[in-house]
């Protein structure tokens, strides 16, 4: 997935130093992971210098006992899950394309998956990153421990801002114990209205699912099931998890499904994508009183119902054009053909006028992933 | 200086009750809960984003600085107008704007005081989540501006986590809103960054908050132990065996015996240190955390362990450590508090390190902190008439902060910089993370009006350290 000649420094130093190189010479630059995800946010058009985190795959520091981690931005996501599963741990972000997909990626995309409902975002677990700037300073923003305050959070910016600002080099992360159990639950309804209802009466109740997600019936087939569905996992001890199942099967026809039910529901994108070479995928940032009446859509649609996030699927780009007019919508990911020329963010806010000064500052010659920030840059 | 037109048109703007330029009023608005002191040449409280607007424009035509204030209770001098010019106050923008259960979230104007917004949802079985010990009083504005934590923000996160979008004004009188109610909004995450920004960025006018659902179940323990090295163990203990409580405070003999002189909460008077541990969630959850935890803490040699038996119990255990810092204040006339963090696992040397630093100087320190995060607390105590105590408890302090930095930790886990560690700043960060952080305030406050002198080095030594601020006749937590 990596343009030839990309270039892999071996170390941040390195990596800051070719950025410099690369900016001194006022060359454009493409920032990259392991390039899965060269259809989110826009596509890079050919540049004159190609950058990979590929190499920067240490493991900086693994403390179980404190409950951190720091890494190396290069490394690959479902390495750091292992890693941490050795320990009985997680970093619970459920990215898409977790297989390949490297840490710094994840980061700069700001991807999630379904247990966000409990644990939070990239936002949330990030207590500390390096990132390296067009000028080839390393800059530090938080450090290794779980609560800190000094200096200005940097890592915020840093993170959803797809390589346009600069390039992560380390991160570190506050790490979480492993349920003892979890298991997996799906309420499936013939009405939306019903699904609705089921997921408000989990959000006023005392369960705290890790995951909570509707899907629409075109979304459902894409999974083998059918019916508008309630997708819950759920974890703790054993009588805790048996309580989710009972409390559950009061809410409508209740089943269990195999862990592998998440993953394939984290990966749904990157399936759909792979079937659909001139598919897109639209994000709706909704509300949670919002966003079910997305299930109506003929297109399948997977949202993120404890959080208001939303998912939709379109096999042809054009078909995306209605969602894509409401206010908080964007085109997640486009179609491979470059003949593609939509808006992918219509409406940005008011404040965009502050990110731009902001990209300004760190790339006053706009030499960094051109077009990425769904082609706001 | 404040010219007199200046003056009358910041008068103008809020009106002859929305001002002090009285010394005698101006006095109460020169230091906040640190240590250091600058006195305002006046106080305007505005009631509007439109005031606030129509103040920083006129600060921009006069030139003078400008600095926000919540209640004052910061404890890193964030609110002192150190280079002097004038003090916005936000007391009187003390709205909730909306409560939106369905959407777990409210909007509320910076002066809301922090308490009152769960008092204001809890009848509906919510609240929010980040807990300062000084949540009677400390405002949202303030929360955010240092991005405060509290006792439960080892489970639900600190403020940053629970805030979703601002409004704010920039130095030069722009108005923007920032996120939203929805998540993850595209682009960069500006409301991300000025939180925790120790309001030298901009002024926060309206914040967006997610309200959190009440657990079903809360359970607290009190855990008591003949050794300090024991009970700081016992942190580590219970975060290897992945036991999850919500809050795990601890509290030193010396604090011990001034919070149960002050609230007689029911703390041992002859242990060495004590652990308050809450456990909230499932029912199924917390009674099974209650005995894993009581096992741990007997394993770590406690000598006894409580458990509070209904909400009195519960209460009376929390107003302890909440009253904390007003128990100290009857028994010295002047203390500093530091805020540094270390790993979970370092918390016994740190304690054995800040004992020698105490005896080194002759001083008492005692701690009371969030230990499930490794947010220590050292509280020193000295004495301002005696000449070189001051500055024996600053050396203490800085020396205690050296040393979190070299087990990897910080110097500051909620209080934020202020105007009282920025020295410190360059041993914790490169030169290059320092400028950057500078380029992005100077993005902001291009002409330095909005807070001069804090967060950043400034190049100067600290100031000298003057007057106790929380008194005992100071507001009781
Ligand atoms: C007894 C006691 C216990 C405490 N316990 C805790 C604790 O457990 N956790 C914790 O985190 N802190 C704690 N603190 C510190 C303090 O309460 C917090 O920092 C709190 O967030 C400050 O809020 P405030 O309204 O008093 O703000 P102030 O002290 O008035 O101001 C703090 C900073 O916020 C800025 N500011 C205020 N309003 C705005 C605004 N609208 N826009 C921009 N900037 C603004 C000010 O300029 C200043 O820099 C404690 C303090 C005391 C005295």
């Amino acid at each position: 997935m990596l343009p030839p000649q990309t270039v892999s420094p071996d170390s941040p130093e390195e990596f800051a130093a070719a950025l410099r190189a690369a900016s001194d010479q006022r060359r454009t630059i493409a920032l990259f992971g392991r390039g899965t995800k060269h259809r989110m946010a826009g596509a890079v058009p050919a540049a004159e210098v190609n950058l990979s985190t590929a190499r920067l795959t240490r493991v900086l520091q693994y403390e179980p006992r404190d409950l951190t981690l720091s890494v190396e931005a290069g490394i690959r996501f479902a390495e750091v899950d292992q890693l941490l599963g050795e320990h009985r741990q997680m970093l619970p972000l459920d990215p898409p394309f977790a297989g390949e997909a490297t840490v710094g990626g994840v980061l700069a995309s700001n991807t999630c998956g379904p247990r966000r409902r409990l644990y939070g975002t990239a936002r949330d677990l990030t207590i500390g990153m390096k990132f390296a700037t067009l000028e080839g300073k390393l800059i530090q923003s938080g450090g290794m421990v779980v609560k800190n305050v000094a200096g200005l959070d940097m890592a915020k910016l840093l993170i959803g801002s797809f390589g346009t600002l600069g390039a992560i080099v380390v991160a570190n992360f506050k790490v979480l114990p492993r349920p003892q159990v979890e298991r997996h639950f799906l309420l499936s309804f013939d009405l939306a209205a019903d699904a609705r209802a089921a997921r408000d009466r989990v959000l006023r109740s005392v369960l705290q699912p890790q995951s909570l997600d509707l899907l629409n019936p075109a979304a459902a087939a894409r999974m083998g099931k059918s019916g508008f569905l309630l997708s819950i996992q759920a974890g703790g001890n054993r009588a805790v998890v048996d309580r989710y199942q009972r409390e559950l099967a009061a809410l409508g026809p209740l089943s269990e499904v195999d862990p592998n039910w998440t993953a394939r529901l984290r990966e749904f994108t990157p399936a759909f994508l792979e079937e659909h070479p001139e598919g897109a995928v639209v994000r709706l940032c909704s509300t949670l009183e919002t966003a079910p009446a997305l299930l109506e859509s003929p297109a399948p649609a997977v949202i993120r119902a404890g959080s208001g996030v939303a998912y939709l699927y379109f096999a042809e780009a054009s078909a995306a054009a209605a969602v894509l007019s409401q206010p908080k919508a964007i085109l997640e990911f486009s179609p491979t053909s470059r003949s593609f020329t939509a808006e992918l963010w219509p409406s940005p806010g008011a404040d965009f006028e502050i990110m731009q000064r902001v990209k300004r500052m760190l790339d006053p010659h706009h030499l960094l992933n051109r077009g990425r920030l769904f082609g706001r840059t | 200086m404040l010219s007199a037109e200046a003056k009358r048109k910041l008068a103008a703007v809020v009106g002859p009750q929305g001002y002090l330029d009285q010394p005698e009023d101006l006095l109460l608005y020169e230091y906040d809960g640190g240590v250091d002191k600058a006195r305002p040449e006046m106080v305007v409280f505005p009631r509007s984003t439109e005031d606030v607007v129509a103040i920083v424009r006129i600060s921009k035509e006069y030139g003078f600085p400008i600095v926000g204030r919540g209640a004052g209770t910061g404890l890193s001098g964030g609110a002192i107008p150190r280079m002097g010019g004038v003090i916005i106050g936000f007391s009187r923008m003390n709205r909730i704007l909306e409560i939106d259960l369905a959407n777990e979230r409210a909007v509320v104007q910076p002066g809301v005081v922090n308490l009152d917004l769960t008092v204001a949802v809890q009848g509906d079985q919510y609240f929010f989540a980040p807990d300062p010990s000084s949540q009677k009083a400390c405002t949202l504005g303030g929360n955010v501006a240092e991005n405060a934590g509290g006792p439960h923000t080892l489970a639900y996160g600190v403020t940053t986590n629970h805030v979703l979008g601002l409004e704010f004004v920039t130095p030069d009188g722009e108005v923007f809103t920032t996120g939203g109610k929805e998540a993850d909004l595209p682009g960069y995450d500006l409301t991300g960054l000025l939180t925790g920004s120790e309001g030298t960025m901009v002024l926060v006018t309206k914040v967006v908050v997610r309200l959190m659902r009440q657990p079903e179940m809360v359970k607290t323990l009190l855990a008591i132990y003949n050794s300090t090295d024991d009970c700081a163990n016992t942190v580590a203990e219970i975060t290897a065996r992945a036991i999850t409580p919500v809050a795990v405070e601890m509290l030193d003999g010396v604090m011990l015996r001034m919070v149960e002189e002050a609230t007689h909460a029911g703390f041992p008077l002859d242990a060495a240190a004590v652990l308050l541990i809450e456990l909230e969630g499932l029912s199924e959850a917390v009674l099974e955390q209650v005995e894993q935890i009581r096992e741990v803490c007997l394993a770590c040699q406690a000598r006894e362990v409580r458990v509070a038996k209904n909400a009195e119990e519960r209460d009376l255990l929390w107003k302890g450590r909440k009253n904390a810092f007003g128990a100290v204040g009857r028994v010295s006339p002047t203390y500093y508090v530091q805020d540094g963090v270390v790993p979970r696992t370092q918390i016994a040397p740190t304690l054995r390190f800040i004992g020698q630093t105490g005896a080194k100087y002759g001083l008492t320190i005692s701690n009371i902190f969030h230990a499930g995060d490794g947010n220590m607390h050292p509280i020193i105590l000295f004495d301002p008439r005696q000449p070189g105590d001051l500055e024996k408890a600053q050396r203490a302090g800085e020396e205690i902060l050296d040393y979190c930095i070299s087990v990897g930790g910080s110097i500051t886990g909620e209080h934020g910089v202020g105007m009282e560690k920025t020295e410190l700043m360059p041993h914790l960060f490169t030169e290059e993370t320092l400028a950057m952080m500078r380029r992005f305030k100077e993005l902001f406050d291009p002409e330095g009006r909005l807070n001069p002198g804090k967060m950043l080095p400034t190049g100067r030594g600290c100031l000298e350290i003057r007057q106790p601020a929380l008194g005992p006749s100071s507001i009781v937590y």
